[in-house]
């Protein structure tokens, strides 16, 4: 249970000053070791030979003056094995079923980059010199990039399967008086752009062959239990013959959680060259063949009452998941689960459905599939209270879940754990300034100036799902262990983590020693994705060191002769009967640690975002004026971490709001290849960013964490478009994101 | 992302690195500050076999203002002046002011740092700021190779995106700017969608006022046509009055006429791109006039 002092919804929900990270020194005096930083002998470099065409037969792929190029070692295109390795589908089977994904283009390419042959060099340029030479003979078929194409399977991208590789329905469909009876009734159309993850490292995996066939993989991953399990079960080892090490990661997002055709290309290389072999994917891999986000179009219809109480919401979301599904099937279906947003509505339906594109595959990219629920929802609230003349935020209060209906079963199958959602968008309008805007906006409309516009953005979203291991370990020398079977890309654990051990045990964070992401090391776990770290991974650590406190007591009873009940610990000291045992003395005895599994169900972060804008009136240049985040993470363990993701988060949201987009042409070859033309916000575009917090801790787990980290590039779009439809006076949806100058100087028209 | 093999020589002096180049003329290239060279290199969309390298060479950081004999001084630029040299005004009149405003919209520090003026003239990226202010006030480049030399207005030396003038062998070797009398108001103005990348689109302006009447007038264009333009008939509509705001709202007008087959990237429709360029030159020519205000 929560710390009775702590439940509750308040607007401090901070526990400590903010400290440094212990990570960073190291990150920012150059001293960070990241795959492509790793020195070990005789490592080869991989290029990959990659198709120019979106769609098409694969005739012949030449690699006779590739192999010839003076330092290629080896080079192989699916025509030289017996075996080509499949790409395992994510979490179910069915996905994958008729849609093979091989490691290297067999007989077909379903998107522009897709990898048709690997070379492997003394180093990465002669690799690119080999892949230069490959000739590669590709009969192309036609390209298919709307997902309303792709589902008539007029064009079927793997014969014999259909295009539709997942579709679902959630929540009881809408009785048809119901819309009919309604005092209004609102539709809307959104399209989701394709992103890209642009981490600042891309992806990279070292393999080293080791004897008896065993393979040592350090890889930029998240989930390196998950990698290894997969490379063992695609190459018959046993599990135990693969050891995934992850060193330090630049930033994952969601696109390192997956076993990708080029890690399985590059352990095929290195077992069949008997040496290491490494690939780090470059910037120009990453923007043309690297996995893409968001990617969704939706129909939303939404139902209310004359005083705005909603009746219903329908929506139909459509994601373009690429030539093979593996990866992105189910973000449809989490979007299609958080359809409800922070509303009590009665009745909610939603059909989603993951369609085949000749685009390269989905992925999670943070936030994965909520941000698309809370645009969908949010952009037709604030739809809805244009046609009523309602105010946004009073729309909003009106239909909120209330805090006494907790935990609430939402029509799609969720159940939110705890939350005030008014009280997160009163503290995000005050700390906005909402009255002063409001009264700016009224000048402006009628004295003249730039428009100005004012838009939220009040979301829930979910963090946290399956189980996760953690171990803590007292060391003789006073220090500790704390294992987890998470994986920080970025995230700060060796700092986070070692807080709530320090915390629960009463000692110095600087003891205690975080160790995750070797699978060497930790023997089972999860990772870090879906904000699930602290929720999940901090729970068992805590869950561990209780366990280890109790320990102790125990042992520190036994030795002084008195009931374990009479042993009080503080300040990392066990009294007993007089006697007093620092976790070390008792470590010095025997060993001392313990260990914990836990599966807390998954919990409901929510929040509220402001973003006021103006927009140029000539150029539709929009220029953030001041952008709002309230969040409510529950129990915060470290609030300089969590800030600081939320920060990075909200820059992302804002990418995606005003900038971001992977652009393919008609053929399906993407435009945006480089950071010249796939727009990142830099930091003159970053606007003044003020942060708050409320705090409901999660009832379901003792340290009341919920995750943190993916928020603002749930918040901060649909706040940012609301914002810029407010300023000129449009509905929402007819803004499609990236709100480009040219896109609001259209809309404006 | 990375080069293929390429010889790598350091010249010595400036004829070293014209031999140099003469040597296998189709595969070289010269190596000034190498801001775009090299990204092309690892993109591997150019593959000289040959870099020549001039950072070596002595001499070639000239920048200084001559008093050509016949019509006025000039400012000349040298191979190896970076675009930082040209953040803090270098001359004190208005062609410095109008260097800085575009050398603050040029990339980022630094890309500043160590990429050059005649290498963006060179790689001639149709919305980079120097060949659109080359363009506008008429700058005169000298190319060099063994065989002699040439001078081509920056006009003609500019074909079009990323094509020029300069023959297999030759070398950009000066740039020459024509100093502006200082009853010259001068603006310089982009729109981009971020401040990564390059403009959408740029107008410079340089107004010249006599007795309340604009009697030179220069406006020129990135992001309207394959390469920087001049807006001849928006320069007419200002010439020979007083740049009233009916006079500059004509000639804004006037100025959308010069968009014809722009550049693919960055994208912008046709009609967007003729009212951004309308509204860019106002404002630049609004600018302009306030610059000569404040100064006179």
């Amino acid at each position: 249970m929560p710390d009775p002092g702590r439940e509750g919804t308040t607007a401090a929900g901070r526990q400590d000053a903010a400290t440094t990270r212990v990570e960073d020194p190291p990150l920012l005096s150059g001293h960070g070791r990241f795959v492509a930083d790793l020195r070990v002998p005789d490592c080869a470099d991989a290029a990959f030979v990659r198709s120019p065409v979106a769609h098409g037969l694969l005739r012949s792929v030449d690699l006779t003056a590739a192999r010839r190029v003076d330092g290629v070692l080896g080079a192989w295109s699916a025509a030289d094995l017996d075996d080509v390795p499949l790409v395992p589908p994510m979490m179910r089977p069915e996905p994958g079923h008729g849609r093979a994904w091989p490691a290297l283009a067999t007989d077909r390419v379903r998107y522009a980059g897709e990898a048709v042959a690997v070379v492997v060099a003394d180093d990465r340029y002669l690799a690119e010199d080999g892949r230069d030479a490959a000739r590669v003979s590709i009969d192309a078929l036609p390209a298919v990039l709307d997902p309303a194409d792709s589902a008539g399977d007029e064009v079927r991208l793997h014969p014999g399967a259909s295009n539709v590789a997942m579709e679902t329905t959630v929540g009881e469909p809408v009785d048809p008086r119901v819309w009919d009876r309604a005092a209004v009734v609102v539709r809307a159309r959104y399209r989701h752009p394709p992103l890209c993850h642009t981490s600042m490292e891309a992806r990279a995996i070292l393999v080293r062959p080791e004897p008896a066939g065993a393979l040592t993989v350090w890889c930029s991953h998240q989930a390196p239990h998950r990698l290894r399990n997969d490379i063992a079960e695609v190459f018959g080892l046993p599990p135990g013959d693969v050891r995934v090490v992850v060193p330090d990661v630049g930033g994952a997002f969601g696109g390192k959680s997956e076993t990708w055709p080029e890690y399985l290309a590059v352990v095929l290389a290195a077992r069949r060259l008997g040496r290491p072999v490494r690939w780090v994917e470059d910037r120009h891999e990453a923007l043309t063949a690297g996995p893409r986000g968001r990617a969704q179009t939706q129909d939303v219809r939404l139902a209310a009452d004359a005083t705005g109480r909603f009746l219903a919401m329908e929506l139909r979301t459509d994601a373009a998941v690429g030539g093979y599904p593996h990866t992105g099937w189910f973000l449809p279906e989490v979007t299609a689960r958080m359809a409800a947003g922070a509303y009590a509505t009665p009745h909610v339906h939603v059909r989603a459905r993951a369609l085949l594109t000749t685009t390269p595959p989905l992925c999670p990219y943070r936030g994965a599939g909520r941000p698309e629920a809370a645009y969908a929802v949010e952009c037709t609230v604030d739809l809805l209270a244009r046609w009523l003349g309602m105010d946004p935020a009073e729309l909003r209060r009106r239909n909120f879940v209330p805090p006494d209906r907790f935990p609430y079963d939402t029509p799609t199958g969720f159940r939110y754990d705890s939350g005030d959602y008014a009280a997160a968008l009163d503290l995000a309008l005050e700390t906005a300034g909402h009255g002063h805007w409001r009264a700016e906006q009224a000048r402006r409309r009628e004295h003249g100036g730039p428009p100005l516009g004012i838009g939220i953005c009040a979301y829930v979203e979910r963090s946290g799902a399956g189980g996760e291991f953690g171990a803590v370990e007292a060391h003789a020398d006073g220090t500790f262990t704390a294992t987890s079977g998470c994986c920080s890309t970025g995230q700060g654990h060796a700092t986070s983590f070692a807080r709530v051990v320090a915390r629960e045990l009463g000692v110095d964070r600087h003891r205690v020693r975080v160790v995750e992401g070797d699978t060497a090391l930790v023997p089972r776990g999860v990772g870090s994705f879906a904000s699930r770290s602290m929720q999940n991974g901090g729970e068992a650590l805590l869950q561990s060191a209780r366990s280890l406190a109790g320990e102790a007591r125990e042992r520190a009873a036994a030795l002084a002769g008195v009931p374990a009940g009479d042993v009080t610990l503080d300040g990392g000291t066990l009294r007993a009967g007089g006697r007093t045992f620092t976790f070390a003395d008792l470590a010095r005895r025997e060993p001392l640690r313990a260990e914990a599994q836990v599966e807390p169900p998954q919990a409901f972060p929510f929040g509220a975002y402001v973003a006021v804008v103006e927009v140029d009136p000539e150029l539709g240049s929009v220029r953030v004026l001041r952008l709002v985040a309230v969040d409510d993470y529950g129990t915060v363990i470290d609030p300089l971490i969590v800030r600081g993701q939320t920060y990075g988060s909200i820059a992302q949201g804002l990418g995606q709001a005003l900038c971001e987009e992977s652009v393919h042409d008609e053929d399906g070859v993407p435009r945006s290849v480089s950071l010249l033309d796939y727009l990142l916000p830099t930091v003159a575009e970053m606007p003044e960013v003020a942060q708050a917090e409320t705090c409901s801790p999660d009832p379901n787990t003792a340290l009341g964490a919920k995750g943190a980290g993916e928020a603002g590039c749930i918040g901060v779009p649909p706040a940012v478009v609301n914002a810029v439809a407010d300023a000129l006076q449009i509905d929402p949806p007819a803004l499609a994101m990236p709100l480009t100058p040219e896109t609001c100087w259209e809309a404006a028209r | 992302m990375k080069p293929a093999a390429f010889a790598y020589t350091a010249a010595s002096t400036l004829e070293d690195a014209l031999r140099e180049l003469a040597a296998a003329p189709e595969e070289s290239h010269v190596l000034a500050g190498g801001q775009s060279l090299v990204l092309e290199m690892n993109h591997r969309a150019v593959r000289p076999t040959r870099l020549v390298d001039i950072n070596t060479v002595p001499h070639l950081g000239l920048l200084q203002t001559d008093d050509a004999p016949d019509d006025g001084a000039r400012l000349r630029v040298g191979p190896l002046v970076r675009h930082r040299a040209f953040e803090q005004p270098v001359d004190e009149g208005p062609l410095g002011r109008l260097l800085a405003l575009a050398a603050h919209c040029l990339a980022h520090p630094p890309i500043r740092a160590r990429g050059t003026m005649l290498g963006s003239l060179a790689y001639a990226h149709p919305t980079a700021e120097w060949p659109t202010l080359a363009v506008t006030l008429g700058a005169e480049l000298d190319l060099r190779s063994v065989l002699g030399h040439r001078t081509l207005a920056a006009e003609e030396f500019l074909a079009g995106p990323f094509t020029t003038a300069l023959a297999p062998g030759e070398m950009l070797t000066e740039a020459r700017f024509p100093v502006l009398p200082s009853a010259t108001g001068v603006a310089f103005l982009e729109h981009r969608p971020t401040a990564a990348g390059f403009a959408v689109l740029s107008v410079a302006v340089a107004l010249r006022v006599a007795d309340g009447t604009v009697v030179d007038a220069r406006i020129g264009l990135a992001g309207a046509a394959p390469r920087p333009v001049r807006a001849p008939a928006a320069e007419g509509l200002l010439t020979g009055r007083p740049p009233t705001d009916e006079a500059i709202t004509e000639a804004a007008a006037a100025s959308a006429e010069t968009v014809a087959d722009p550049p693919a990237d960055p994208p912008a429709g046709i009609p967007f791109r003729q009212h951004a360029v309308r509204v860019l030159t106002q404002r630049a020519l609004h600018r302009a006039r306030d610059d000569l205000t404040e100064r006179t």
